[in-house]
């Protein structure tokens, strides 16, 4: 049977260390597996090692302690190309659409660029029309939209052009820092669907975002994490109806909601 | 005390012509909190650009902004600039990008004391710190530069200079975004106790309904350059009646139709 474990990670610590020579932790000792039509939400304030910890696990930074097994190799074992193999298999899409756009690329050239990189040898006029039709299930279409270098394109255009071309390739895994902040309301929820759908079709997903509510909306379990530690972890449910931790309960009562309205 | 009438708003660039506001009319009362509620492009920046006589040159603007009971659109530049930070003053979005970067934070304070109060230099020291604490900021901070701050101090310094010369009304454009749920939260509070302790109005312009309706007593929601529908958050969440807005209630309550 085919190994279905995406990712798994034993107490993974990520130091940093200031100009001034501090060393600040911020990641401690985060362990978390993820097989593949799971998906794991991480919440959590500014600063509470969300995005260090989505870069541990492909490699963009490199833990102090503990390990990474990405596909089933120690990613403290590979080489460059190892690594490129294997990250080849993960989507990821970045907190700053804005930095994460080949500026002068048009969108369609953007989503189809991951297929001409890893040398995928089927036909061009095939990859442009999987580019076509992931743009289309998130709202992108249009000689207009699909002609328009990064520039031209608005924030939440540019975030969903991002996760196209995260799911360019079919990732194994989509890890997704933030990637409904700039949509607005209508789309925020397509965005969540189209997710959805692939995770369906059998891609892990993390989810990294500091809303707890829409966590729950995304993910089936959440890690809530604050200043780099481990506060608690459950099915997405128990964390929003019943959760154990006060920082957990804070996050919750911070969100806006109707139930909260006076006026 | 604000009272817009039939506001119609034309961008014409490189040939290309864009009805940002068509034709709205809308009243803010002293010492209301309102909440400005639309999407990307629904209007609502070009409207609070209006309210300041900031719009480019070359825009075509029709109606009246009568702010108590003189018409904004009609002032003479000079007249604007002394309205503007005395009379509204504009908490920007992306505030914690909009300090300059080699000034520390009293620099930018006590500037706009000097230039609009004409007020000497230690005394808009003392005022400088006087108005970062009332912003729950320790006036020490005013000795440091904007990136020593982290974005919710940012945040609430750049409430602290909108305030420094006594405003009567203050536009807050998407003051919590790149916040965190907790300080959004507690950025709200402030802005909320601020209008209380200081009879401030408030106009707060978000693309978040929720949040709009929770800090806010009253709603307007636009899209695409005209206003969809207004109440208090309440009656619009109890029962919209714009299908933009039953479409927004809908999704924030999660039971979006699949369709």
């Amino acid at each position: 049977m085919m190994d279905r474990k995406v990712v798994e990670t034993s107490k993974v610590t990520v130091s940093f260390r200031s100009k001034r020579g501090d060393i600040h932790k911020a990641v401690n000792d985060i362990s978390l597996s993820l097989s593949r039509g799971e998906t794991l939400a991480v919440v959590g304030g500014s600063g509470s090692g969300k995005t260090s910890l989505l870069r541990a696990l492909i490699g963009l930074v490199r833990p102090n302690a503990g390990h990474v097994i990405l596909y089933g190799k120690y990613l403290s074992q590979l080489g460059k190309d190892g690594l490129a193999e294997v990250r080849q298999r993960c989507g990821y899409v970045q907190q700053d659409p804005y930095g994460a756009i080949p500026p002068g690329l048009t969108a369609l050239e953007a989503v189809c660029e991951p297929a001409v990189i890893a040398g995928v040898r089927t036909g061009r006029e095939e990859i442009r029309e999987r580019a076509v039709s992931l743009l289309a299930e998130l709202g992108l279409k249009g000689e207009r939209i699909l002609g328009s270098r990064a520039a031209g394109l608005s924030g939440g255009q540019r975030q969903r052009v991002q996760i196209a071309r995260a799911l360019m390739l079919s990732p194994g895994i989509l890890l997704c820092d933030e990637p409904t902040s700039m949509q607005d309301a209508s789309t925020r929820g397509e965005v969540i669907e189209v997710l959805a759908k692939h995770v369906a079709d059998g891609t892990a997903m993390i989810f990294v975002t500091h809303d707890l509510v829409l966590a729950g909306r995304a993910a089936e379990r959440i890690m809530v994490m604050k200043e780099g530690f481990l506060c608690e972890e459950g099915p997405s449910d128990k964390i929003l109806n019943a959760p154990d931790d006060p920082y957990t309960i804070k996050l919750i009562n911070s969100v806006p909601s109707f139930g909260k309205i006076t006026a | 005390m604000l009272d817009i009438k039939d506001l119609t708003v034309r961008y014409n660039s490189m040939g290309r012509v864009t009805d940002a506001v068509n034709g709205i009319s809308l009243s803010v009362e002293k010492g209301s909190f309102t909440g400005l509620v639309g999407e990307s492009g629904s209007g609502k920046s070009t409207l609070m650009m209006a309210l300041l006589g900031l719009l480019p040159p070359r825009t075509e603007v029709k109606g009246k902004i009568l702010f108590n009971g003189t018409d904004i659109l009609r002032m003479s530049d000079r007249e604007i600039r002394d309205m503007r930070w005395k009379e509204i003053a504009l908490v920007p979005q992306g505030a914690q990008n909009s300090f300059t970067p080699v000034m520390k934070i009293k620099s930018h304070i006590s500037e706009v004391l000097c230039v609009h109060l004409k007020m000497p230099g230690d005394e808009a020291e003392r005022e400088t710190a006087r108005l970062l604490s009332e912003v729950g900021l320790d006036p020490g901070i005013k000795e440091r530069y904007p990136h020593e701050l982290s974005g919710g101090q940012k945040q609430r310094a750049s409430i602290a200079l909108a305030l420094a010369c006594s405003p009567s009304l203050l536009l807050a454009d998407e003051p919590t975004t790149a916040l965190d749920v907790i300080v959004q939260a507690e950025i709200l509070e402030l802005l909320s106790n601020l209008r209380k302790t200081k009879g401030l109005s408030i106009l707060l312009v978000t693309h978040d309904l929720p949040l709009a309706a929770t800090v806010c007593d009253r709603l307007v929601v636009m899209k695409d350059g005209i206003i969809a529908e207004t109440g208090t958050p309440s009656e619009i969440v109890r029962d919209p009646k714009h299908p933009h807005t039953k479409d927004l209630v809908r999704e924030m309550f999660g039971q979006r139709d699949k369709k």
